[in-house]
């Protein structure tokens, strides 16, 4: 040891740069995690994932399933696709959805009955693709002049814009027709389309679609993995980075900005297009703010401007809401995340066994209580872990108005969390069982039976404590920001 | 000439509305460079609260004290209601992001927005409340200018519009704490050095901007409009269109583009069409900002190198 | 090379600079200075295109760059660095140096997503070339510093990737904004040696803003005076140092008198 210090020079920079890889293997399942990170590069986790994609396809009948997993490669081409806008260029485009749902009516109006189109597909998507491109490239062009702030706002616009007109051209008088003609089904969208064929053959199952999506995601993952690493994907950094060194340096920003939000378009109108296919019939309201919210939340969850990140995102965000439908799985979820979160707010497994005992205690308490008050009670609803269902039954009680309750409970965990945030160490000890117990009473009470609500509420949740905790996401680099 | 002016009366009603939201995103953007996504959401709270406030007092039909008073009861609880609820998420959402990214702040009003909207949808189910404010302002009371006719309870938005952007003009421009929020506004680490406790300042201007949101939602609910978890969304974003247009940070601005804004789209739906006025609203947005992207009232930004 | 005509700009009542002639000669080293608020920062920014004069030309090989967009500036062979560095922080040191060969290359969005062949092969000659740059600064910006992010660098390591960045845009002039500042003597004195270097080795036409007039004396061939946006003196370095209208600007008046 003491030679290594003295050929290095303890103190110079080199002995201070190189500190990263003497950093000793952190505890437990952290270092584990670590030790993974280090041995498996990049090349070989893509690998892996694209083995299990390729396995899943292959070995995988259940149709729900598949559509599931459908689902998450149409969204992961949304995310990768903001991540460019997004996590490269540093622009906020609010209306990116409006780009997917384009792609979408632009097949639907190609595929279908409604203005008796029937493109042969290995036509129309390169079309589609082309359109959507074009289609951001001209809302690119007033934003151009703007930066930051109002960008994001006109952008927004584009996107209410782009609704509007789909709800509104159900009845158009085109110049030289007597008659109206419905060209976007307004508010009933457009059902009927006809489903992907290449070389004469239709798709016939979602599981045909699962194919093009994986080869689609996994060309699109190269390619911009690629981009990334070169000229272009630099220069998108650098207008993200400090816009007036990067046009100082000979950098064309509007051009990049442009290029950006063009290519970030075009693969939404794909996405668009495959989600049709899938669908066999679009909708407008599956276009607007709360679908962009879920993208919004996907790139950010997994880390802005990262690959990788956009993956993770993509996967929590869109499995998720599956996830809580079904009510064995989403009890699970519960379940698990339960116990992570209070394993990480518990300094160690002591702290942690103190904490499960004292929701206990609190749990038989409140049942005392309970009976007092004598609300009848309701034991609470059955669990498909059967011996957690029983155990259930016997602690967790219900009280007889249950909405009411809730709603109290619900105010109160609110409240609890907020107060968690910023209280002193003695206090988030008691308050800690306190908060878990009242999320589990109220799972029970309300939200297991409401997934769609549920799974907002965690959203909503999740997005300000992760700004709070970890703004660079799951998989990003800390970020220096000079304001 | 009759019907216009009737459409522009109406369009100023609808403007005191969407002006006062519209000064909520401004005094906030002023001060923190945030543009606040929730806010629409406060705005569906303040509804809601006046009408819980309305059915606690008895209800649109029974209530035990007059009808003046009720009102006032419904608009001062709602306010004060509202602008603790503001004060509250700047204190958890946003305070903690102070020195983080810009775009962090961005992301926690988004999460704050689902929350809210998500949270009223638990608390109060989906249904659609309604304040019935003709069961007790018979929708007859009113005043007319010849064919002109303004009927009582917009008459008296109109005016609570006016009075509520006339004392927020006094609140900015001759309290202390006001000044000290223009003052953040302007350079926040030199109002520190000045000695101004931005933290306190900060919290109070939500307090206003929250509290404005919410007198227009109680506006909104007795002018016969339905009362339900989603109504913040489009008002939220009609009220930012105006605050934008007038130019983001600048109060005269905000007034003046809410109004312009209720005032076109009042036209709009009297002379074009119903169906397509809030597709003209944003392309009139998207224009302004084109022409001046800074907004009418904004100030340029100069950049230093 | 760099000629400035006549230029003045005006913001309303503020006029930060009025009726500048300035010319800089091929391979000359002229050094600008004068109190803060002088104009030394606008005139650089009016040079790159970041403001448009009022009036006045500003010339570049007898071509008149006045109001073109700071990235055509670039092009056309003009480069500079910030008075508080603008480094792209949360990007590695050499991909700062890397991004700015932007406007030298070609490669597109599909050339590089589909890997061609001359796609990375420019890749390959961006990285060489960018190693090559950081290597004139001796050990400071090598090897292992390579893919630090840009924020862990010292104040001083910044400067000089700055003017890394700078060089990798190939420029024929270049603009250095108080590039001593904030450094201690051995590291100004290292500076003053580069700038030397630069001019040298590299061919460079170099203008430098400075209030360290160690640096100033001993790197200019010429000294040019301004204050409030005007030019009160020019010339060589002791000349200028003991112009009386140089003193009064910077220690008031009275001061060229009771000199």
């Amino acid at each position: 040891m003491e030679e290594e210090n003295q050929t290095l020079g303890i103190g110079t920079d080199e002995w201070v740069a190189q500190h990263g890889a003497r950093i000793t293997r952190r505890d437990g399942i952290a270092g584990i995690v670590d030790l993974l990170n280090q041995r498996i590069s990049m090349p070989y986790r893509y690998a892996l994932l694209g083995i299990a994609a390729v396995a899943f396809g292959f070995f995988v009948h259940d149709l729900y399933l598949i559509r599931i997993a459908s689902n998450l490669g149409i969204f992961l081409m949304l995310t990768l696709g903001l991540n460019i806008v997004m996590g490269f260029a540093g622009l906020l485009d609010l209306g990116f959805v409006a780009f997917y749902g384009f792609g979408a009516y632009a097949y639907a109006l190609t595929s279908s009955t409604q203005l008796n189109q029937h493109w042969p597909t290995w036509v129309s998507l390169p079309a589609i693709i082309l359109a959507t491109a074009f289609l951001g490239y001209l809302v690119s062009l007033p934003s151009r002049r703007l930066f930051g702030d109002y960008f994001a706002i006109v952008t927004l616009f584009f996107g209410q814009v782009f609704i509007q007109l789909v709800l509104s051209s159900d009845s158009i008088t085109l110049p030289g027709d007597t008659d109206s003609t419905d060209i976007t089904g307004g508010s009933n969208g457009i059902p009927g389309l006809y489903p992907f064929s290449f070389f004469g053959r239709s798709f016939k199952s979602t599981s045909d679609y699962y194919w093009l999506l994986l080869i689609v995601v996994a060309g699109l993952l190269i390619a911009i993995t690629r981009i990334d690493r070169t000229r272009v994907g630099r220069a998108w950094r650098t207008v993200r980075e400090d816009p007036l060194a990067s046009i100082s340096m000979g950098m064309n920003i509007n051009n990049l900005k442009t290029l950006a939000f063009v290519v970030g378009a075009g693969i939404a109108g794909f996405a668009g297009a495959i989600f049709a296919g899938v669908q066999g019939a679009v909708f407008i309201n599956g276009f607007d703010i709360p679908l962009l919210t879920l993208v919004y939340a996907a790139v950010i969850l997994g880390g802005s401007g990262s690959i990788p990140g956009a993956i993770m995102g993509a996967s929590i965000m869109s499995v998720l809401p599956e996830v809580l439908r079904v009510q064995n799985y989403s009890e699970f979820l519960f379940l698990a995340v339960l116990i992570i979160t209070l394993r990480a707010l518990s300094k160690n497994w002591k702290r942690f066994v103190i904490n499960v005992l004292s929701i206990v205690a609190i749990g038989f308490v409140m049942k005392a209580l309970l009976a007092l008050l004598n609300t009848s009670l309701t034991p609470s609803t059955t669990w498909a872990i059967a011996p957690v269902s029983k155990v259930l039954k016997f602690w967790l009680v219900l009280p007889e108005h249950r909405i009411a309750w809730g709603n109290i409970a619900f105010v109160l965990l609110i409240a609890g969390i907020a107060y968690f945030s910023i209280a002193g160490e003695a206090i988030k000890l008691i308050l800690l069982p306190v908060i878990a117990y009242v999320a589990i009473f109220l799972w029970e009470d309300r939200l297991v039976a409401d997934p769609n609500v549920t799974r907002q509420l965690m959203v909503g949740m999740m997005l300000i404590v992760l700004m709070i905790i970890r703004p660079q996401g799951f998989l990003g680099k800390t970020r220096v920001e000079v304001l | 000439m009759a019907y216009f002016a009737q459409q522009l009366v109406n369009g100023l009603t609808l403007g005191g509305v969407y002006a006062l939201i519209a000064l909520g995103y401004t005094l906030v953007y002023g001060v923190l460079q945030i543009l606040n996504f929730a806010h629409g959401d406060v705005y569906m709270i303040g509804a809601f609260i006046g009408y819980f406030v309305e059915l606690a007092l008895g209800g649109p039909t029974h209530s035990w004290v007059p009808v003046p008073i009720m009102i006032f009861i419904m608009f001062a609880v709602s306010m004060i209601g509202t602008g603790l609820l503001g004060m509250v998420i700047e204190r958890f959402a946003y305070r903690p992001l102070r020195k983080s990214t810009r775009i962090a702040p961005l992301i926690s009003a988004l999460g704050v927005s689902i929350l809210l909207q998500n949270a009223a949808l638990l608390l109060f189910s989906a249904n659609i409340r309604t304040y019935d404010t003709s069961s007790f302002i018979p929708s007859t009371l009113g005043f007319s200018i010849g064919s002109v006719t303004i009927d009582s309870v917009r008459l008296f938005v109109l005016i609570l519009a006016i009075v509520l952007m006339f004392a927020l003009s006094r609140w900015v421009n001759k309290t202390q704490v006001g000044r000290a929020m223009r003052a953040i506004a302007v350079d926040r680490d030199a109002a520190v050095m000045m000695g101004i406790d931005i933290d306190r300042v900060i919290r109070w201007t939500f307090f206003v901007s929250a509290a404005l949101a919410g007198a227009a939602g109680v506006m909104n609910g007795l002018m016969l409009r339905g009362v339900s978890n989603g109504m913040g969304f489009v008002p939220g974003l009609k009220g930012f269109t105006g605050a934008v247009i007038g130019g983001i940070g600048s109060i005269p601005g905000a007034m003046m583009g809410g109004l312009l804004l209720g005032v076109v789209e009042a036209l709009t739906q009297g002379y074009l069409s119903t169906n397509f006025s809030d597709f003209y609203t944003f392309v009139l947005l998207i224009a302004v900002m084109l022409i001046r992207p800074n907004g009418l009232f904004g100030k340029k930004a100069i950049v230093k190198a | 090379m760099l000629e400035i005509k006549n230029l003045s700009i005006e913001f309303g009542e503020l006029k930060p600079l009025s009726q500048l002639d300035l010319s800089v000669n091929n391979q000359e080293i002229v050094s600008v200075i004068g109190p803060n608020g002088a104009g030394k920062t606008t005139l650089f920014n009016v040079i790159t295109g970041i403001y448009t004069p009022t009036s006045g030309e500003v010339l570049l090989d007898g071509k008149n760059i006045a109001g073109e967009a700071p990235f055509k500036v670039n092009r056309l062979g003009v480069a500079r660095t910030f008075q508080n560095v603008r480094l792209f922080l949360n990007m590695s040191v050499i991909e700062n140096v890397m991004a700015s060969y932007y406007p030298r290359t070609r490669s597109g969005v599909f050339s590089s997503a589909l890997g061609l062949p001359a796609s990375r092969r420019e890749e390959r000659q961006i990285r060489a070339n960018a190693e090559e740059l950081l290597s004139f600064f001796g050990t400071r910006l090598a090897g292992y510093r390579w893919e630090q992010p840009a924020y862990s660098l010292s104040y001083a390591n910044r400067r000089r990737l700055e003017i890394a960045r700078a060089l990798a845009t190939e420029p024929k002039v270049l603009l250095l904004d108080e590039p001593a500042a904030g450094m201690n003597p051995k590291e100004t004195h290292e500076i003053s040696e580069v700038i030397g270097q630069l001019r040298d080795e590299k061919k460079l036409t170099i203008l430098v803003i400075e209030h360290d007039m160690h640096v100033v004396e001993g790197i200019s061939d010429r000294v040019v005076a301004l204050d409030h946006g005007v030019k009160i003196a020019e010339g060589s370095f002791d000349s200028v140092a003991t112009h009386p209208d140089v003193i009064e600007a910077y220690l008031g008046k009275g001061s060229a008198d009771r000199k």
